[in-house]
């Protein structure tokens, strides 16, 4: 399969602390979304941030890798539900990391226990290009319940 | 203080012919955006992909940075503009993210800008959380 680029474009007018930015995806799913330092770190107030579109990336490529994992078992997914959340802390010396993405799946499958849920729910986590890289400066956590459970409704 | 940004998502069916929607994030910024395979693995698409929001999420966090650093030093910018663009390649993952950056400085050399630049990408949380992506390269350019 040919290699496959997405781009997106960012303007940023003045300092970090009083200025904004406005965020454009070259497809145009969405186009001049507003963000500032506050809605980084403190209240978002409507506005998203670079650890928003993190999570938005890593449910979107996540969903993708769980379907793709279930379907090759036989039980391709009737619906599934991801929430995924990243979180940015300061570290000991001071600097912003983001340390932890946490993924939760709620499966609508057929034929599926929740033993080969959660076994099809870590290797989809392992097999998302996404997970890998953000282990280099986090930890990832997957969960994963069918609809209907009692742990999962 | 820690802070969380939570998206969600829902998925129907298989991975090749369904497809899924990030209903919502904690911003509510963003919503309805549709994602699937197709978006994700062929050109031209209109709808959005986890490259894409990555690229986004990069382009964001790397102008930030860099306007931080150029204020610290006493030449805040005018006007950063950056696009962030991410190489996928099904099968591998990430394998290059092309940041370049134009900025409207006053006061500053092209030479500290290019160094703000590099320490922007060098240090931004984005920028360690996807620190194995084998190439992330930096174009910065002065605006007159």
């Amino acid at each position: 399969m040919p290699r496959l680029q997405r781009s997106a474009n960012v303007r940023w007018e003045g300092n970090v602390a009083r200025g904004s930015g406005a965020i454009s995806a070259a497809t145009g799913a969405f186009t001049e979304l507003p963000y500032t330092l506050a809605s980084r770190v403190e209240r978002p107030n409507g506005k998203t941030s670079p650890e928003e579109l993190l999570a938005a990336a890593h449910a979107a490529c996540y969903s993708m890798s769980l379907a793709g994992e279930l379907t090759g078992a036989g039980t391709p997914p009737e619906r599934l539900e991801v929430h995924a959340t990243v979180t940015l802390d300061q570290v000991e010396d001071g600097s912003h990391r983001i340390v932890a993405s946490e993924l939760l799946a709620r499966a609508r499958v057929t034929d599926v226990d929740a033993e080969t849920l959660n076994g099809l729910a870590a290797t989809a986590s392992e097999g998302c290009p996404f997970t890998k890289l953000i282990e280099a400066s986090g930890t990832v956590t997957v969960k994963a319940t069918l609809e209907g459970d009692p742990d999962g409704d | 203080m820690a802070t969380d940004r939570t998206a969600e998502v829902t998925w129907h069916g298989d991975l090749m012919s369904g497809s899924g929607r990030i209903d919502a994030v904690t911003s509510g910024a963003l919503g309805n955006l549709d994602v699937d395979w197709r978006a994700r693995s062929e050109d031209g698409q209109r709808e959005t992909s986890p490259e894409e929001l990555i690229a986004a999420a990069h382009a964001t966090c790397f102008s930030m940075a860099l306007s931080h650093g150029l204020a610290q030093s006493g030449h805040p910018a005018d006007e950063l503009k950056t696009s962030a663009t991410v190489t996928f390649q099904p099968g591998e993952g990430i394998t290059k993210i092309s940041l370049h950056v134009s900025g409207k400085v006053p006061g500053t050399s092209e030479d500290e800008f290019r160094e703000a630049a590099e320490t922007a990408k060098d240090n931004c949380p984005v920028s360690k959380a996807l620190a194995g992506v084998p190439d992330i390269s930096l174009d910065a350019r002065l605006e007159g």
